[in-house]
């Protein structure tokens, strides 16, 4: 499996550490500046390529032909959101991942068809969500060619769907109740499956799901929006 | 027309004079004031400092009612960038962008985006000028 990483940032750095050790992964860093490209080419050697990962001809030249995955993630949304492009539509890269840096160009990235978009704020709102003991609907992993997420939630005491089972339920469309974690474990549910206080459910959901299903199941107030 | 121009280059600054004399609205943003000297001290177009790939920027520049988007900055990504943010999030019309690298002003081109490269072009002319039949 062979993977270009553009941009040698703390990112970039951490990412290549990690892959280095995977013995079945060829890895290449792209780095633009040229004095830190020779620094981490100390450190890390010939994976290390001084040059533009926005350009095609460069791109070229290090194999992205043949790469299997692109992964951007240098400070720059620009940068990456062009890379990531170029990877899919000229060198049909099977799979990118992109980081946007300013949450505000997420729709544009989502819009573009970018895959698998890395947020650092979504991320650390994740972790926040998850420490809150209520309101929480916990993103697992974004499936963004198709618009769905896998989300973590616990039913909170006071909720709609406590103490219902799942057949009484009219959950928001497109919403696939996965697994249900009770005390006794976790099971596949099916319709006669009845939600109790604490129980952690695995579902995926539709973008659009997200505030009606978070009201319905953590939601204890009318309307079920944050406190 | 209701035009924005990102990046108050030569190129930049010689298009909104031009497009303010064809009795167009022009916005020109650039994220160094120094660059609005390009302009006539009577330009009657509207100068703000500011980045064209921030929505912030963009909104205040009047993305929403805008019918032309040119971005001519010196970074084709961020060109690239504020370009297809024009296109596919504010809905903009006629959106033209500069891309230096042949390439991907190719690809782009090929994504949507009018795309044009003053290196493609500069070589062109350098060529022929070489070659020009009694040329001095």
């Amino acid at each position: 499996m062979y993977i270009i990483v553009i941009g040698g940032g703390n990112v970039g750095y951490g990412l290549a550490l990690e892959l280095q050790r995977l013995p079945d992964y060829e890895v290449t860093i792209v780095e633009l500046s040229g004095s830190r490209a020779s620094a981490l080419r100390q450190e890390l050697g010939e994976m290390v390529v001084h040059g533009d990962g926005s350009e095609i001809a460069f791109l070229e030249g290090v194999g992205a032909r043949r790469a299997d995955l692109l992964i951007a993630v240098t400070a720059d949304d620009g940068a990456n959101l062009v890379s990531a492009q170029v990877a899919k539509h000229w060198f049909k890269i099977p799979r990118t991942i992109t980081r946007v840096n300013d949450p505000r160009n997420e729709p544009l990235f989502r819009r573009l068809g970018i895959d698998a978009i890395v947020s650092a704020s979504g991320a650390v709102m994740a972790q926040i969500e998850a420490t809150m003991p209520e309101h929480t609907l916990v993103p697992l992993m974004a499936l963004e060619s198709a618009g769905l997420r896998v989300v973590s939630m616990r039913v909170q005491s006071g909720s709609a769907a406590e103490g219902k089972a799942l057949r009484d339920l009219t959950l928001p469309a497109g919403v696939l109740i996965t697994i249900v974690i009770s005390a006794d474990g976790a099971k596949a549910p099916d319709g006669s499956t009845v939600l109790r206080q604490g129980d952690e459910i695995i579902a995926v959901i539709p973008r659009e799901a997200d505030e009606q299903l978070r009201a319905m199941v953590t939601g204890s107030h009318p309307g079920g929006g944050r406190p | 027309m209701r035009a924005i121009i990102m990046g108050c280059g030569r190129v930049g600054a010689g298009l909104a004079t031009r497009l303010v004399a064809e009795g167009h609205e022009v916005t020109v943003l650039d994220t160094d004031a120094f660059a609005f000297r390009r302009l006539l001290a009577d330009f009657a177009g509207r100068r703000l400092v500011g980045s064209g790939t921030e929505d912030r920027m963009l909104t205040e520049a009047g993305i929403e009612s805008a019918d032309l988007f040119v971005a001519v900055a010196s970074g084709d990504n961020r060109n690239i960038l504020a370009s297809q943010k024009a296109k596919e999030i504010y809905g903009v019309q006629v959106v033209v962008t500069r891309v230096k690298d042949p390439l991907r002003a190719e690809m782009f081109a090929g994504l949507g985006l009018r795309t044009f490269s003053p290196t493609k072009v500069g070589i062109e002319l350098a060529h022929d000028a070489l070659f020009a039949a009694g040329g001095q």
